[in-house]
């Protein structure tokens, strides 16, 4: 395809604008061809190309007489197909050929008459692959014209639509299939419904076969679309075997899909679908089915039109797939329902069974029962044991005549011949009474039972031994399942409707039984009841009889609460048929309510007291042929049904046996505890434990561990009695046994463990002889074995163990006794921790008692586990422990009372020993005497006797009138005795925690203790008198109570508890107005010293009074000291102060010197004026030196004993207190003589006594005056003088001046305004260096704020300027302005 | 009984007019101490010369009574008074001499 038409101008002119189909469209031969070389073209022709080429929609065109084929890259990618490049240049109808019957007519019509077409969604079948194939487009074709605007060829734009169509078509198919399964219900209906889906997509499926394995391998036709049966392709049934089979049904067998051709004779005249001719290919699908081999195959006709692609291939996968699930659910459906008619025809079979079986048992049973009731007549006087066995016989005959009879009920009901005869009754007269048959058996039961059946309305139609089964039955089952409380019954009409209800306080049902309650043969698993016996038709009965009355019947329950059924029958008779219906009173059919009660009185104990049969050891009949040589045995025996308890007594005792019955395994397994039986033989079915959990349970305990067992069961056969012997039971025994088996095989289980079993018998007597308590602990402290003195000791005894560790029953309550519990915790420990010791401690007894035990215990390895255990034995040491417990608390009273200062102190004292001693919350004692209210004194210092609790003083009256020293001891509260006070009978009374028993020790020693205090008291109160006696004259010895203004003093005695010593202060108040001041100190200290100071200072006082010159009288002292015994040496500072002035007189007789502290610091020491101490040389003169103490001076007097240290000159503490005096003279004189005492104390306390004195000049200014203005000038002029004593500046003094007259002014003013009379104390006080001023008034200001004058306000702020600081205190009383006014030197 | 307060009004020798208070000024007497003011104390001409100085007490009652006529009155005060003067301000108000 070279030559002119590669023309580049030419190219590049026409072609140029698509790089793809350009170059081959220049390729072409255009000099030969009818359109003849591009560059010759006409422009609409150029234009047309150039539009076609550069569009990216897929477009094709045709041009010229041949209508030349032209297309663009879109098409030939969309549509062209393998055709390209070989089309182009070519004539349309050359191109598609194949289609040119199609679009040859349409292409006519546009090039004839210029209208466009469209066409959409067109199937045309393309040859553009390797095969004819399906194709859809949707185009439009367009007139194209010359530049003449001739018509000369056509523009097709078109999209190619092919996947589209097809997809929406296979959906549509898939989508059917699916559609509406739940209509299909066999297998066949499956297969047919997806045959008719399948067949009407014969496009995509031209035909379809489904065949389905069979058992034997074969895969049979089950249904076709689009080919009929018996065609060859189309066989009915296809052997896998078979290598010439039409279809592979091996490989399809093992899941794998296969295409296959459809060539071959076989294949001949298939069927086309919805094409023109027969498929080609089949597609082999097989029908999965989850986890198994295929159900069958799916044979799909292939389209020949279509590729097999991925699309193709997953379209028949899932219609495969749709056919398997369809057969799946098909199947499973089926499989359901042939179920559940199996079941219903094994129902019926049962019915049948039961009713047939019922009958046979009714015929024995009436032949039984007869003669019986006949023997009972004839036997009524033969022996008692002969009476009991036939009624043995009798009861369970009516026990099995009412199974028999509710079996054949239920049978009756379901075969529908259930005939019954509803006549009208009184219900509530019908009800009560037969709810008063089991009136008996509730009550026995010990419940309550109330029957509350108010007479209704109108008769009810019922059948009368309907009613009786549906009420007994409702009944039996309420005492049932009800150990205590209520039982109701409760008849009531309501909306029109009878309604019983019967309701109990039971064990209830769980919510998730409830739904099951009225199921026939349900019966509730380990729910407790009085029996385990039962059938589990009853309430299913009860549901039937009620529904063949037109009831219903309901149940509410909650477990542990009780169960409550409502039966409710419509009154009238619509419901009923009329052909059931009787006369009120026409035959009655008495059913016996016997059976029943019967069975309901089995239930109960016999023994009302527990479920136990005493272990009588005399047989019922005659005596005991003991065992050979043998003691008896001991048997448990455990059963819940009376009879067989029965039975197996008087068998087992008529072998010599001894036996213990118990109803449950729950008390079989408590008996076996305690009452260690040599066998035991149980029942496997049983309440609260059943025979397997009752071995278990017996294996697991060390102590029944080795106890053989025997279970005896009515369930036979291999499989139970393995069951049995692998729980631990020793041997198993199926009901019915022959008696002789059952004592066979009781004596060789017995024989065997009893040979097991003696060591450990020989050392439990061993054990058990021990007078010691003994126990062993497991390695975690629980105590495992115990002996009987462990339980004599302790009160519990084997039943309770083990007794696992901490907190085991006898350890001391943690909260009521905290520290005996810690004890024990400890002792605990000690015994787990080491290997072996011993420890004391603090126990309780079950009854309450507190013990003291001594332990003793080893660690040891148990030769047969190899575990450690402990091995302890401990004895009871309360008495001795309490001998000491009294020993101690005498000791500690008698040391309380001997250390106490005094009477109350004692009884306090007292109080807190008992209070310890009993660990008691409170004790309190009252004491009657004189006064009209007792005298309280308790722990509590607070309690007074009003505020007690009035039930204590009530108790505490009751005690005071009990004979002395008697305890009376109160369960709950406490104890008290009446003591003998020295101020009348007191009542004590100990307050215990209430856990607390106050035991016969607790008030042996209380009185013991109580006699103590007694005379204790009575000691202490003599001492205490003598003590008041002697502190009375004391302080008569002792200085002036009394003291001048400004003087403050300290005493301290060296020896306590004299409150009085050696040294001495006074101060005598002279009629001139002057002041004496004495501080001496005789020789030692203690009594003695004290009695001759007390005369000396007498003596010296009366002296200073008659003659105001310390010289002199301390000349005469001489004298007088001359004759007492004891006084020479005596030292004595005297001196004379003129308060006014500040000078001072004085004469020192031997003692240290007076210091004098001026305001600035500077100390003074008043050393002049000395001689010898007293009496030393009598009769001659003293000298005086004269001294001043200036204004806000302090002086100083002393003892040595202030300053005089060991091994220190007396010097160095005469500086020590110059410094203190120093230091502390700007504070107080009060506060500095404490300051000073404290200072010098040396370490240990003062060894000497001392005496202190101490003065500030001038003395505090002390005012009272009524608050009247006219009494301020007096006012002024004291405090005017006071001030100059303190040495004050004029224009200081009249500020203050000022300031203390404006506080009066004030005072006056406000506090009395409106209370006239009132007074107003002034108080001035000064230190070295600061002034204090304060005005106190007796009235209340209105508002101390607010002044309502305000030239008092004025009075303020002239007392803030004045003054350093101001402080207003208001009070109830008063107000006191305190000022105070620093002094600067 | 009232404070003792002796009050003297006199003509000055360049024709003023004194008052002359000798003694004690308290809340007792104030009123008395007042009244001579208030007779001494003319509304115009030269101010009354009011003489403090053997006043040996005053406090806020006298000072109150002295406040209303500040402006009319010359005060002859001694030292012991002049603080106080100073500090209520009526020295402010009035003249302070020394006496």
């Amino acid at each position: 395809m070279t030559g002119a038409g590669t023309d580049p101008r030419t190219r590049a002119d026409v072609f140029a604008v698509d790089g793809e189909i350009g170059p081959d469209l220049a390729r072409v031969d255009w000099s030969n061809h009818p359109l003849g070389p591009p560059d010759g073209w006409p422009q609409s022709l150029r234009t047309a190309v150039r539009i076609l080429l550069s569009s990216r929609f897929p477009m094709w065109m045709a041009w010229g007489p041949e209508l030349t084929f032209f297309c663009n890259a879109a098409y030939r990618r969309d549509t062209l197909g393998r055709k390209y490049p070989w089309a182009l240049g070519r004539p349309a109808n050359e191109v598609w050929a194949e289609i040119w019957d199609d679009i040859g007519p349409r292409i006519d019509t546009v090039l004839r008459t210029g209208a466009a077409t469209w066409d959409e969604g067109l199937l045309l079948f393309l040859e553009r692959s390797d095969y004819r194939e399906e194709t859809y487009h949707t185009f439009s074709y367009s007139p194209l014209r010359d530049d003449d605007g001739a018509l000369v060829g056509m523009l097709c734009v078109v999209s190619e639509e092919t996947e589209r169509v097809i997809g929406e078509r296979r959906m549509a198919t898939l989508r059917d299939l699916g559609s509406d399964p739940s209509v299909i219900r066999t297998e066949q209906e499956t297969l047919a419904f997806a045959g008719r889906q399948l067949g009407r997509n014969p496009w995509d499926l031209p035909f379809t076969l489904t065949y389905l394995f069979g058992d034997d391998g074969a895969a049979r036709l089950a249904e076709a679309t689009g080919v009929t049966a018996g065609h060859p392709a189309a066989p009915a049934t296809l052997s896998p075997d078979d290598p010439g089979a039409r279809w592979p049904t091996r490989t399809l067998c093992e899941g794998e899909p296969v295409l296959v051709p459809l060539d071959g004779d076989g294949f001949a005249d298939l069927p086309t679908g919805g094409w023109p001719d027969p498929p080609v290919q089949a597609l082999l699908v097989p029908l999965r089915q989850q986890g198994g081999t295929p159900y069958g195959f799916l044979v799909a006709g292939l389209n020949r039109y279509r590729e097999l692609d991925d699309g193709y291939r997953g379209f028949v996968e899932l219609t495969a797939g749709h056919v398997a699930t369809g057969i799946a659910s098909a199947r499973s459906y089926q499989a359901q329902q042939r179920r559940a008619e199996e079941l219903a025809e094994l129902d019926r079979a049962k019915t049948t069974f039961f009713s047939n079986i019922s009958h046979e048992f009714r015929t024995p049973l009436t032949l039984i029962m007869g003669p019986v009731d006949e023997l009972r007549g004839r036997l009524r006087d033969a022996d008692e044991r002969t009476r009991e066995e036939l009624e043995v016989v009798r009861r369970n005959g009516l026990r099995l005549g009412k199974l028999v009879n509710s079996l054949l009920d239920f049978s009756r009901i379901e075969a529908g011949r259930m005939q019954a005869r509803y006549q009208p009754v009184d219900l509530a007269a019908v009800t009560a009474d037969l709810a008063s048959v089991f009136r008996s058996a509730i009550e026995r039961a010990g419940l309550v039972f109330e029957v509350d059946c108010r007479p209704l309305p109108q008769p009810v139609h019922i059948d009368p031994a309907m009613w009786e089964k549906v009420v007994l039955n409702l009944l039996s089952n309420a005492l049932k399942f009800t150990f205590d409380g209520t039982v109701r019954v409760v008849l009531r009409a309501e909306d029109g409707q009878a309604v019983l209800r019967v309701a109990d306080t039971g064990i209830g049902v769980a919510a998730d039984e409830m739904p099951r309650l009225f199921e026939r043969f349900h019966r509730i698993e380990n729910a407790r009841s009085r029996s385990d016996e039962g059938s589990g038709i009853g309430l299913a009965l009860v549901k039937e009889l009620v529904g063949l009355h037109g009831g219903t019947i309901t149940a509410t329950s909650a477990p542990e609460r009780g169960t409550e059924f409502t039966v409710r029958l419509p009154l009238g008779v619509a419901h009923l048929p009329a052909d059931a219906l009787a006369p009120a009173g026409a035959g009655r059919a008495p059913v016996s309510a016997e059976p029943f009660v019967q069975e309901a009185l089995r239930w109960l104990p016999t023994d009302p007291a527990a479920g136990m049969v005493p272990d009588d050891p005399a047989p019922v009949d005659g005596p005991t042929p003991a065992l050979s040589g043998q003691v008896a045995t001991r048997v448990l025996v455990a059963d819940d049904n009376a009879d067989m308890r029965e039975y197996l007594t008087r068998l087992l005792r008529s072998a010599g046996h001894r036996v213990h019955t118990v109803a449950d395994g729950q008390a079989a397994l408590e008996a076996a505890r305690t009452y260690t039986p040599d066998l035991v033989v149980s029942d496997v079915m049983m309440p609260r434990l059943d025979g397997l959990q009752l071995v278990a349970a017996l294996r697991a305990d060390p102590r029944t561990a080795g106890t053989p067992v025997l279970l005896l069961s009515a369930r036979a056969g291999e499989e139970a009695s393995i069951e049995g012997l692998e729980a631990g039971a020793d041997d198993y025994l199926v009901k019915p046994f022959p008696a002789a088996e059952l004592l066979a095989r009781v004596r060789a289980n017995v024989e065997l463990a009893r040979l097991r079993n003696h060591h450990a018998r020989w050392r439990t007597a061993l054990i058990d002889s021990l007078q010691e308590a003994f126990f062993i602990c497991d390695s975690d402290g629980a105590v495992v074995e115990i002996n009987a003195a462990f339980t004599d000791i302790l009160g519990y005894g084997p039943e309770g163990l083990p007794y696992r560790s901490t907190q085991q029953p006898w350890w001391p309550d943690p909260k009521a006794e905290p520290e005996a519990h810690r004890q024990v915790s400890a002792a605990f420990s000690v015994l787990l921790g080491q290997t072996q010791g011993t420890y004391t401690v603090p126990v309780t007894h079950r009854n309450g008692h507190r013990l003291w035990i001594a332990a003793a215990f080893n660690q040891v390895d148990d030769p047969d586990t190899g575990r450690r255990v402990i091995v302890g034995t401990f004895r009871d040491v309360t008495a001795e422990h309490y001998a000491v417990q009294r020993e101690t608390a005498l000791a500690g009273l008698s040391m309380r009372l001997s250390q106490a200062e005094d009477l109350a102190g004692a009884l306090h004292g007292v109080l807190d020993e008992m209070r310890k001693l009993w660990r008691a919350t409170a004790v309190v004692t009252a004491v009657f005497g004189d006064s009209p209210d007792p005298d309280v004194t308790a722990t509590d210092p607070a309690l007074r006797w009003e505020s007690l609790p009035d039930a204590r003083r009530q108790a505490l009256l009751a005690l005071r009138d009990t004979p002395l020293l008697t305890p009376v001891a109160t369960r709950a509260h406490g104890a008290g005795i009446a003591v003998e006070h020295p101020d009348g009978t007191m009542a004590l009374w100990i307050d215990l925690d209430e856990k607390r028993p106050f035991t016969e020790q607790d008030q042996t020693l209380l009185a013991l203790l109580a006699g103590h205090v007694g005379q204790g008291l009575h000691r202490v109160h003599q001492i205490d008198q003598q003590r008041e006696t002697a502190l009375a004259l004391q302080r008569a010895i002792l200085g002036p109570a009394q003291l001048p203004a400004g003087f403050a003093v300290r005493y301290a005695p060296a020896t306590l508890p004299l409150k009085v010593g050696g040294d001495w202060y006074d101060t005598v108040e002279l009629p001139d107005g002057r002041i004496g001041i004495v501080v001496g100190d005789c020789v030692g200290h203690g009594l003695r010293a004290a009695t001759v100071m007390g005369q000396l200072r007498s003596a010296c006082r009366a002296l200073l009074l008659q003659d105001a010159s310390p010289g002199r009288t301390l000349a005469a002292l001489d004298r007088f000291a001359a004759m007492l015994p004891g006084a020479q040496c005596a030292t004595v500072f005297c001196g004379v102060l003129d308060p006014a002035t500040g000078r001072l007189r004085y004469s020192s007789a031997g003692h240290p010197p007076a210091i004098v502290v001026h305001p600035d610091g500077t100390p003074v020491f008043l050393d002049q004026g000395r001689s010898r101490p007293l009496a030393v040389r009598t009769g001659r003169d003293r000298p005086e030196a004269e001294a001043t103490v200036p204004a806000r001076a302090t002086l100083m007097l002393y003892t040595d004993g202030l300053v005089e240290r060991r091994r220190q000159p007396l010097t160095a503490g005469i500086d020590r207190a110059t410094a203190t005096l120093q230091e502390g003279r700007s504070i107080p004189v009060d506060a500095l003589a404490s300051e000073v005492m404290d200072r010098l104390t040396p370490d240990g306390g003062y060894d000497d006594d001392v005496a202190l004195l101490l003065y500030r000049h001038p003395g505090p200014l002390e005012l009272d005056f009524p608050a009247e203005s006219s009494r301020l000038a007096e006012v002024r002029t004291a405090l005017r003088g006071w001030l100059d004593r303190c040495g004050l500046a004029p224009a200081h003094s009249y500020n203050v001046l000022v300031a203390a007259g404006e506080a009066c002014a004030n005072a006056i003013e406000h506090g009395h305004r409106d209370k006239p009379g009132g007074r107003i104390r002034l108080r001035a006080a000064a230190t070295a260096d600061a002034l204090r001023v304060s005005v106190t008034d007796s009235g209340h200001w209105r508002d101390q704020n607010r002044p309502a004058d305000p030239s008092r306000g004025r009075g303020l702020v002239l007392m803030r300027a004045l003054m350093d600081s101001i402080t207003v205190t208001p009070g109830v009383t008063g107000t006191t302005v305190d000022m105070q006014a620093r002094i600067i030197r | 009984m009232s404070t003792a307060l002796k009050l003297s009004t006199s003509g000055g020798p360049d024709g003023t007019r004194v008052l002359t208070a000798v003694g004690e000024i308290d809340m007792s007497n104030a009123a008395a101490f007042g009244a001579a003011l208030d007779d001494a104390v003319r509304p115009d001409g030269d101010p009354l010369v009011v003489d403090l100085t053997e006043v040996e007490y005053l406090d806020s009652a006298g000072l109150a009574v002295l406040f209303p006529h500040a402006e009319r009155i010359a005060l002859v005060a001694g030292p012991l008074l002049e603080p106080l003067l100073t500090i209520s301000g009526l020295a402010d108000l009035t003249t302070v001499r020394s006496g």
